[in-house]
């Protein structure tokens, strides 16, 4: 490396220099620049060396800080280079170079298929990174869901189309009817009593014409008995030939645990990445000022106002941080009178949000029940609004809590100035308001767990909350109507998404474009907040995984209802809101809502579990009528199967294999914490390297500035300076 | 509208895939921009286009550090900013998509390395907060307000307490961020 004395003086501390063109000072440059390459040309394609790959040698100069014109000299000058290969490795560069051409050519093919990907783009120069992020999840989720909707649900409805006659089993689905050939039921080991037996939700006498639409949107009448729903399906064997059967509960089964460990996979593959990130920005509070100042500007943003409407937010981020870092430095001169007061007042506030969150508990608690009870009275059912309302009734509220509560609590927690904590409160708010419609459901069912209450005895469950010649007896297959309310859930979701869009956010902009008021203009237009609607996402989500064991087609449904909110998304995004005035720092948050989305899949797995293995399966309906319980009839399963595989299953649930995976999981997780511990150590022993060379640097540097002066004025000089600076000069390389 | 008679050779636009991070879509889309910032008669793969009429693209237009960029990424030889096809296809693959973060980090410490000194010190480091906030007298920091932050930036970024940033240290900084590399992205 040369080292050239003259003229910079400390500018060359960092051995840095911008003007180019001649090749000495390239070659110093490419040299001194990098940490990471080795200090000499790489070597372009054609050119074999011991543990290098060709393609690698392309790549590396890619990746060089040249102008185009020097890079290109720099290729012509290793491909000049005569290249000592033997055949075999001539071929094998070759076909290298071939296959990393293909891959780059089915990249570029696959870039087109990307979902979306032009509207993304489209969003992301508008409106920044944030936005971006929100409509990656949602892309995310929405394909997601479809691909696994589209291989489970097209192998299931294929076999049972394949059947004929089943027609016939939809108007009197019990099962003494003669049955094809190629559909045999399965033994019916526990049948029930008589009284749990009927199941007809198919509509009595003279049907009104709206009940077509209410069908629609609840789910119940002609919707009941499609495949939309548990109780269509049967517990059947679907012969395909002599040796081999599909077992349609075993399928169900399955394939709906298959589901939620696929969902489970992909969720845990995606945070994996965005957990490193996490844990590499952890300490990220330490470097906050550098990074919003050095990685502040977004150079993607396009137009005057968008560029103005930036820089005012990273001014008035700079300035709130600097106000926040003031106050802190002052807050820890508090007196004790000021936490003491401050720290009721947390209290205080914390209890309001509690009893806050109670209340709305009780509400969705108490609609759920009176939805129930509504329903049959005589005068509701004649009037199709109230009776859709009725219907609706736990959606609505759930709905509505949803929206009020988080608002409310937004207010109260202002006064708290918590950020964090808050995002978090109202996250498990939202959850926790499904969960409490879960349990009223379950009280319901299962008359809140006592099986030898009257209305429950016979059957283990609810079976006769409606009178025999009711028009939706729907109660009579719990797990439809678990189904049910969930789709209902769904669907007004989404309505409600819409139509906020289209009666909130559109006449808003009208009015603040329209109307000079000054309170209206202080309103201002909608900003797309992309924490709320994230977390909306997330909701919805767990909706359909918890609703997706009860109601089959429900992801494929989402996953519609996902792709039709996008766009309206899109829609509103352009032409009513306005830009967020805080940036949304991406990247930390996304590994944030896929903790969530993590927590909502955990919280759905909880009816599902308990739906399998403790409720009794209705005896009416569904494919697991004759079973004590769903679980069931995978051990039955199991006891056909071959003997060997049979003593591996036993084997695998047995304690000789439990306990040394146990054992040998404690082991690798030990191992990872304490490389975990030697890497952290590693940093902070570089970091303390780092300082110590910075201040050899200076030393040196003022040295040598103390000596060259000297030197200078001593032309023949005695051989001491001249040695001290070829040392100095050596210890600096 | 300029038509430039000059289109991109095959072999010359698998060098140009070849040295830079772009596909060949963005290649062709690239030239076909930069063609219309010529006038009819000049042939795009020569021509040097003055700053200005660099400046007019709308990538370009708003970006509070648009001459920089023009600056660093100008091999001209008469230092006037101008850039030439090659000089523009450098400027987009560093911007690109595909760029490695180490490239990316590089062409931002040049380019807010205002004074071309090599390290980013106090005047610097002004001049930068800037531009983020806007330059004009309402939109810039207070002196006590700027003086803070800046005390602040070095106190996080400056490991060898030299009073300055240079390239390492700011490495070292951008790459515990990884919003820079998402919004360090220019794409026609």
């Amino acid at each position: 490396m040369e080292w050239n004395l003259s003229g910079r003086g400390t500018d060359r501390s960092s051995g840095y220099q911008y003007h180019y063109p001649d090749s000495e000072s390239l070659r110093s440059r490419t040299s001194s620049h990098s940490y990471s390459r080795p200090p000499y040309p790489p070597r372009a394609q054609g050119e074999h060396s011991p543990g290098d790959e060709t393609g690698e040698g392309v790549k590396a100069l890619r990746e060089l800080p040249l102008c185009l014109a020097q890079k290109r000299i720099l290729s012509k000058v290793s491909q000049m280079k005569i290249p000592v290969v033997t055949k075999w490795q001539s071929w094998k560069l070759s076909k290298s170079k071939s296959m990393k051409k293909l891959g780059e050519e089915v990249k570029e093919a696959s870039h087109y298929l990307k979902l979306w990907r032009k509207a993304l783009l489209k969003i992301g120069e508008n409106g920044g990174e944030g936005l971006f992020q929100w409509e990656r999840t949602e892309v995310r989720d929405c394909f997601n869901q479809g691909k696994q909707r589209l291989v489970i649900g097209t192998g299931r409805r294929d076999w049972e189309r394949g059947e004929g006659g089943l027609v016939a089993l939809l108007s009197n689905p019990s099962p003494s009817v003669s049955l094809p050939c190629s559909l045999t039921p399965l033994p019916l080991s526990l049948p029930g009593p008589a009284e749990c037996l009927h199941y007809n939700p198919s509509p009595q006498g003279l049907v009104y014409f709206y009940s077509y639409l209410l069908d629609l949107l609840s789910g119940t009448g002609f919707m009941e008995l499609s495949a939309l729903f548990y109780g269509y399906y049967q517990n059947s064997e679907v012969g395909v030939s002599s040796q081999f059967s599909y077992n349609v509960p075993l399928a169900y089964l399955l394939t709906c645990l298959f589901y939620i460990l696929l969902s489970l996979t992909w969720i845990v593959l995606r945070s994996g990445s965005g957990f490193k990130l996490a844990v590499v920005t952890g300490d990220g509070d330490l470097s906050s000022y550098s990074m919003s100042v050095f990685c502040g500007w977004d150079f993607g943003l396009e137009g005057e106002q968008a560029a103005r409407l930036k820089q005012n937010s990273i001014r008035y981020e700079l300035q709130v941080e600097l106000e926040e870092d003031d106050l802190r430095r002052n807050a820890a001169s508090r007196t004790l009178a000021q936490r003491v007061c401050l720290y009721t007042l947390r209290g205080v506030l914390n209890l309001l949000v509690v009893g806050l969150i109670l209340a709305a508990f009780y509400c969705i608690y108490r609609a759920s029940e009176q939805s129930s009870i509504l329903q049959e009275d005589p005068s509701v059912k004649d009037n199709f609004f109230l009776l859709l309302l009725v219907q609706y009734l736990p959606s609505i509220v759930i709905t509505a809590a949803n929206f009020l509560v988080p608002t409310l609590c937004d207010i109260i927690i202002r006064f708290e100035r918590y950020s964090m904590t808050m995002q978090i409160k109202l996250t498990l708010i939202r959850l926790t308001s499904l969960g409490v419609l879960l349990y009223s459901l379950w009280n319901q069912i299962t008359c809140g767990g006592e099986p030898h209450e009257s209305a429950c005895r016979p059957c283990e469950y609810n079976y006769a909350q409606y009178p025999a010649n009711s028009l939706h007896s729907c109660s009579q297959c719990w797990e439809t109507r678990v189904g049910q309310e969930m789709y209902k859930l769904m669907i007004f979701d989404f309505i409600t998404g819409v139509v906020v869009i289209l009666l909130v956010e559109f006449p808003r902009r009208m009015l603040v474009d329209h109307c000079s008021c000054k309170p209206l203009q202080l309103w201002g237009r909608q900003e797309f907040v992309v924490p709320e609607n994230v977390l909306g996402l997330v909701y919805a989500q767990t909706v359909v995984w918890t609703g997706a064991f009860f109601c089959p087609f429900l992801p494929l449904i989402n996953t519609v209802k996902f792709i039709l909110l996008f766009y309206f998304k899109k829609l509103t995004l352009f032409q009513n809101c306005r830009p967020a005035s805080r940036t949304f720092r991406s990247s930390t948050s996304n590994f944030f809502f896929l903790l969530v989305l993590l927590l909502g899949l955990g919280l759905a797995c909880v009816p599902l579990g308990y739906s399998v293995a403790v409720i009794h399966p209705s005896f009416g309906c569904g494919p697991f009528r004759s079973l004590r319980h769903m679980w069931d009839v995978v051990p039955q399963s199991l006891t056909s199967l071959p003997k060997t595989a049979q003593s591996f299953f036993n084997f695998l649930g047995s304690q000789a294999f439990a306990v040394p995976l146990f054992l040998l999981s404690c082991l690798v997780f030990s191992y990872m914490a304490a490389m975990a511990s030697v890497y952290g150590n590693n940093v902070a022993q570089l970091k303390a390297q780092l300082k110590l060379e910075g201040r050899d640097k200076q030393f040196l540097v003022k040295r040598i500035s103390e000596l060259t002066p000297a030197n200078q004025k001593k032309s023949a000089g005695p051989s001491g300076s001249v040695v001290d600076i070829s040392e100095t000069r050596e210890l600096w390389e | 509208m300029g038509a430039s008679a000059s289109q991109i050779s095959k072999e010359l636009l698998s060098e140009y895939q070849e040295l830079t991070f772009l596909t060949k879509q963005e290649i062709l889309l690239a030239h076909r921009r930069f063609s219309e910032l010529l006038s009819k008669n000049q042939d795009s793969l020569t021509t040097r286009v003055p700053q200005e009429k660099v400046l007019t693209l709308p990538e370009l237009k708003s970006n509070p550090f648009r001459q920089r960029i023009c600056h660093v990424f100008s091999t001209s030889e008469e230092k006037d900013d101008s850039l030439s096809f090659e000089d523009f296809l450098d400027l987009l693959s560093a911007f690109s998509d595909s760029a490695t973060p180490e490239i990316k980090s590089h062409y931002a410490f040049r380019i807010f390395d205002f004074d071309d000194d090599g390290t980013l010190d106090r005047t610097d480091l002004e001049h930068l907060v800037n531009c983020l906030t806007g330059d004009t007298p309402e939109t810039r920091l207070t002196p006590e307000e700027m003086n803070q932050l800046i005390h602040n930036i070095l106190e996080e970024s400056d490991i060898d307490k030299d009073g300055t940033v240079n390239l390492s240290e700011f490495q070292h900084v951008i790459s515990r961020s990884p919003d820079f590399v998402s919004s360090f992205k220019i794409v026609l």
